[in-house]
C-alpha cells in the first residue's frame, strides 16, 4: 500500500464541491441525453430502412438476373457469378445492419441486448420490411435510383443489356422494327440503337413465336464479322422472363411464312452454346 | 468544508435511508448535496480503484475526484431504472481505464484480504478441493496471476469477487449483456488458474 499521503489533505467532497463551484461545472441539460438517445435509435432505425432498400434490390437482382443463360453470355457461372452477383447490394445491407447495431449498442439500454438479438432484429426487420418493398414492387425503383448513382456500378437491367450488344461474340438483344413477310430476315434495332439486318433462315418455330409479338428479343447467333453486315441468327429468346414459356399459339404459327423443325445450319452448330440452347428446347418441347 | 454540504452529510449519516436516487434529484437543485454522495462512494470507490491496478494513492484520488466531477456534470443523464451504485462504478471504472490508457501505464494489482472468495470459487466440480485447500495460496501470488490477466478479465473478477457486485450490476457497470458478463467471469477464471503457480493450477 502506498503509504505517500496527498499534498491536499482536504476532504474529497469540498475539493469536487469546490472545483464545481470555481469551474462552473453545471448538469448538461436533460434534453440533450433524451435528444442524443432519441438521434442514436433513429439512426439505428434508418440503417434498418437503408438495410430494406438494399434488401429488395437484391431480391429484385437475383430474380431479374439471367441465371438460366449464363452459358450463353458468359463462358463459365463463375464469370457469370462476378459479374451478375448483387455484391453492392449485399454489401449495403451488411453495413446497414452493422451500422444499426452500432448505434443500437450506444443507446440509453442498448448494451443490454446482446449482439445476437441486436443483430438478428435488424436483419429480420431489414428483410421483412425489404421483401415487402420488392413485392410491391419498388425493388427495381431502388436498383435503378440508387444503382445509377455510385460511379462503379450499373442496375443490373443496364448491365444485362450490354452483354447483349456483342454481335461479335455473337450475342444481340433488342426490339423488332420489321419482319418482311416472306423473306427470311427481319431488322432490329439493337439495345445501342442501332438497327441490324438478322438472317433468320435457321430459326424454328419457337424462335419464331417471339419475333411475330414484336417483343424485345435476345439473338444468339454467329459472330458477325467485318466483312458482313448480316447477323446470322440461330436461336431467339424473348427479353422477358414469363414469357420464355410460352409455346407459339395458333395465330403466332399462322403469321409465320412456314412451320420450321429440325437441325440448324453448320453456321448455328459452330456457336459455343448450340449444344445447351438446343437442349434447353428439346427440353421445352417435351 | 462548506456549512451547506456538511449539513448534507450530518442529515445523510442520521437518515442513511435516503437513497442515492433521492440525493441526485437534491442536488440538481443545490450541489451541496452531492457531498452526501461523495462520501458515500468515495472510500469503496477508492479501494476500487486499488483494486484496478490504480496503485499510486494521489492517482486514484485524481481520478476519482474527476469522476465525481464527470458524474456531476452528466446528473440529468442518470438513468434512474439503474441503480446509482453502478452507473458510479461505471464512470470511475471508464476514468480509470482513460488514465491507464493516457498514462501508457499497466494496472499494478494490490489485492487485499478478500481473495479468499475468488479462491473458493477457482475450485470448480472438476477440481481436486482438499489438494487445494491445503496449499495456502498468497496474496502476491494471486496478485501476480491477476497482472497477467487481461484488463477486461481483471475487471470481471475484480467486480465479481471483490465488489461482489450481481451480474446485472456488473452488466450496468461494463455496458455489456449479462449474458457476456457470466462468460468473461467463466473464461476470467479459466485464465486465472492457468496464470497462477503449477501446484494451483486446476
Amino acid at each position: 500500500m502506498n503509504t505517500i499521503h496527498h499534498q491536499n489533505q482536504d476532504p474529497l467532497a469540498k475539493r469536487v464541491l469546490g472545483r464545481i463551484t470555481d469551474d462552473h461545472v453545471t448538469p448538461r441539460p436533460r434534453w440533450e441525453f433524451l435528444l442524443k438517445n432519441y438521434v442514436f435509435w433513429g439512426l439505428g432505425a434508418l440503417a434498418v430502412v437503408c438495410g430494406a432498400l438494399a434488401f429488395s434490390a437484391t431480391l429484385f437482382e437475383i430474380q431479374n438476373v439471367d441465371w438460366q443463360w449464363y452459358m450463353v453470355t458468359h463462358t463459365d457461372f463463375l464469370s457469370f457469378f462476378l459479374s451478375a452477383a448483387p455484391f453492392l447490394w449485399v454489401s449495403a445491407l451488411t453495413l446497414s445492419i452493422l451500422v444499426g447495431y452500432w448505434y443500437i449498442r450506444r443507446t440509453a439500454h442498448g448494451y443490454r441486448y446482446p449482439l445476437m438479438m441486436i443483430s438478428c432484429g435488424a436483419i429480420i426487420l431489414s428483410l421483412s420490411f425489404g421483401g415487402g418493398l420488392h413485392v410491391l414492387g419498388f425493388g427495381e425503383e431502388i436498383e435503378e435510383m440508387l444503382g445509377d448513382h455510385p460511379p462503379f456500378y450499373r442496375p443490373i437491367l443496364v448491365e444485362q443489356r450490354s452483354w447483349w450488344v456483342e454481335p461479335e461474340k455473337g450475342l444481340l438483344g433488342g426490339d423488332i422494327e420489321n419482319v418482311a413477310s416472306g423473306t427470311a430476315s427481319l431488322v432490329l434495332r439493337d439495345f445501342s440503337g442501332q438497327s441490324r439486318e438478322i438472317d433468320t433462315e435457321d430459326l424454328r418455330d419457337q424462335d419464331l413465336t417471339a419475333l411475330t409479338r414484336g417483343e424485345t428479343v435476345r439473338i444468339v447467333g454467329a459472330p458477325t464479322t467485318a466483312t458482313s453486315s448480316t447477323f446470322h441468327a440461330c436461336f431467339v429468346l424473348p427479353w422477358k422472363k414469363e414469357n420464355q414459356k410460352n409455346k407459339p399459339s395458333p395465330s403466332d404459327r399462322a403469321a409465320t411464312s412456314e412451320q420450321r423443325v429440325g437441325e440448324r445450319s453448320e453456321i448455328c452448330k459452330n456457336i459455343r452454346s448450340y449444344e445447351k440452347l438446343h437442349a434447353s428446347e428439346d427440353g421445352e418441347d417435351e | 468544508m462548506r456549512a451547506g454540504s456538511e449539513a448534507y452529510i450530518v442529515i445523510g449519516a442520521m437518515l442513511p435511508e435516503i437513497t442515492d436516487e433521492e440525493i441526485v434529484r437534491r442536488t440538481l437543485s443545490d450541489k451541496e448535496a452531492f457531498a452526501l454522495l461523495i462520501e458515500r462512494y468515495e472510500s469503496k470507490l477508492l479501494r476500487y480503484l486499488e483494486r484496478l491496478g490504480v496503485s499510486v494513492r494521489e492517482d486514484r484520488e485524481d481520478i476519482l475526484q474527476n469522476a465525481f466531477i464527470k458524474a456531476y456534470k452528466n446528473l440529468n443523464g442518470f438513468d434512474p431504472t439503474l441503480a446509482f451504485s453502478s452507473w458510479m462504478y461505471r464512470i470511475t471504472h471508464n476514468e480509470a481505464m482513460s488514465s491507464f490508457r493516457s498514462k501508457r501505464s499497466r494496472p499494478q494489482v494490490m489485492l487485499s484480504e478478500e481473495g479468499e472468495m475468488l479462491i473458493t470459487e477457482l475450485q470448480d466440480e472438476d477440481s481436486d478441493t482438499s489438494a487445494l485447500a491445503e496449499l495456502r495460496l498468497s496474496r502476491e501470488e494471486l496478485a501476480k496471476a491477476f497482472e497477467n490477466l487481461s484488463s477486461q478479465y481483471r475487471d470481471a473478477l475484480v467486480l465479481r469477487f471483490f465488489e461482489n457486485r450481481s451480474y446485472t450490476e456488473m452488466s450496468d457497470i461494463l455496458e455489456v449483456p449479462v449474458g457476456t458478463v457470466s462468460t468473461l467471469i467463466y473464461r476470467a477464471k479459466r485464465a486465472l488458474r492457468s496464470s497462477l503457480p503449477k501446484q494451483f493450477s486446476l
